[in-house]
């Protein structure tokens, strides 16, 4: 057995082009998946039925599905309906921030039924709307608290958008097929794709510590 | 002020008030006494309807309690203290005290802040202004939650067992505060397990048990000369 590392050092540059792609498409989902997440777990603990039993379907369905089968129903399925083509991209941040908004949904949840109902209560006895005290008293709170679990669908999200290679967009891992497919370094490329996620990974790891000190 | 007629409230099959019938006067100071589990807080959040209550009426100000009606408007009229203050841990004094009648009243941040500070200062704590509840001891924070229900300038203060989770120590400073603000006239019901706040300060006296108003009176009346077996038997328990 031979590991030629000059085969990483070359294609080095087009490894790190799919990581900061990954970096990209994972940031997007999640940021895109925070924002749908934050209202879907609000509205599940909404007391209006028809706010609260469609976001539990969505959560139920996504969260019961793989990744990969919705990524392919986006890209494959859908444009049957649509009677268009979808972009590789599209299809990928698509599929990626309506997974994790229901993730993230659910964080939400938790997170705020984690708030003492006195809290909601003593914003209500001031005259403050439902939606008022969620906004400036539970959220806020709720938010705090689920950082780490944030941080941990980061993670998540940042190696499960590796499944979008199979429809052709250029991330990571599918930079890492194409440079195999080019040079049969399997050994050599696999280890350096794994080795890039890793430092990511910890890098967020990272972070999200700092942030959850700051906030403590 | 404040009429309640007929009140009944549920909890499932678990009847916890059996039909409450109760006038409050303006500048009047009713406190309730009773067991636990008489339904005496169940009375006091069906006042400002964080209870929503299963049968009766409740009138405030000639305005009858509904839900169709803005609970928010009547709520912003209702200052609640609560056992276990429920501050806002994530902002400071001041945040805490000026939020509501900035969002609720459209008050300007200024304006509210003044009003906020002056409060502050009548209850004791001006210095506090840019602390966090968790700074706070518990008395403290107990009177930062009254200068906060009183920043909305209500026509009625509730409180519901505002010592129970003191220490010892911090309850005479709350019950002050409490005392100056009866004397000030503010209409007050206060559940309590204080006798000797409720002998010194209350206009009324009720003694409730099992979901009923059992008997009522001044302080003498109900303290001294117990007319109900219930009450006298209560009393030689807590006192």
């Amino acid at each position: 057995m031979t590991f030629d590392f000059s085969l990483i050092t070359s294609h080095f540059p087009l490894l790190l082009i799919g990581a900061l792609v990954t970096i990209e498409i994972t940031a997007v989902s999640v940021a895109i998946g925070v924002m749908v997440g934050l209202f879907v777990g609000v509205a599940e603990l909404s007391r209006y039925p028809w706010l609260r039993i469609p976001a539990k379907i969505y959560v139920d369905f996504i969260r019961g599905t793989p990744l990969l089968v919705q990524i392919f129903i986006i890209y494959f399925a859908l444009p049957i309906v649509l009677g268009m083509r979808i972009e590789p991209f599209v299809a990928a941040v698509a599929a990626c921030s309506i997974n994790s908004g229901a993730y993230v949904a659910e964080i939400f949840r938790a997170g705020i039924q984690s708030i003492d109902k006195g809290q909601m209560e003593a914003g209500r006895s001031l005259g403050m709307s439902w939606t008022q005290t969620m906004v400036h008293i539970v959220i806020p709170q709720a938010f705090r608290r689920i950082i780490p679990q944030l941080g941990n669908e980061f993670i998540a999200m940042l190696k499960d958008s590796s499944l979008v290679s199979v429809i052709g967009f250029e991330e990571l891992t599918r930079k890492g097929q194409l440079i195999i497919a080019s040079t049969y370094g399997s050994l050599e490329i696999w280890s350096a794709v794994a080795i890039i996620y890793l430092v990511m990974t910890l890098s967020i790891t990272r972070f999200v510590a700092y942030l959850e000190k700051r906030f403590h | 002020m404040i009429i309640i007629k007929d009140l009944h409230k549920s909890f499932g099959q678990k009847e916890i008030l059996k039909g409450i019938d109760l006038h409050v006067k303006p500048s009047e100071v009713v406190v309730v006494i009773g067991p636990s589990g008489s339904g005496k807080s169940t009375m006091l959040r069906c006042v400002n309807y964080l209870e929503v209550p299963t049968s009766g009426t409740i009138t405030l100000h000639g305005k009858t309690i509904t839900r169709e009606v803005n609970i928010n408007t009547i709520r912003a009229e209702v200052g609640m203290v609560f056992q276990h203050f429920n501050l806002f841990p994530h902002m400071t004094v001041l945040q805490n005290i000026t939020l509501a009648p900035i969002k609720v009243r459209g008050m300007s941040r200024h304006e509210a802040e003044q009003t906020a500070m002056e409060l502050l200062k009548r209850v004791g704590l001006e210095e506090k202004a840019d602390a966090r509840p968790a700074q706070l001891s518990g008395g403290q924070q107990q009177r930062v939650a009254i200068a906060r229900a009183l920043a909305m300038h209500p026509q009625i203060m509730l409180f519901d067992e505002p010592t129970s989770a003191l220490d010892p120590e911090m309850v005479n400073e709350v019950l002050e505060v409490m005392k100056a603000l009866a004397e000030s006239g503010m209409t007050m019901m206060v559940v309590t397990h204080e006798m000797g706040f409720a002998r010194q300060v209350a206009d009324r006296v009720l003694f409730m048990d099992d979901g009923r108003i059992i008997e009522q009176g001044t302080p003498d009346e109900v303290f001294n000369h117990p007319r109900e077996t219930r009450t006298r038997e209560f009393l030689s328990k807590i006192l």
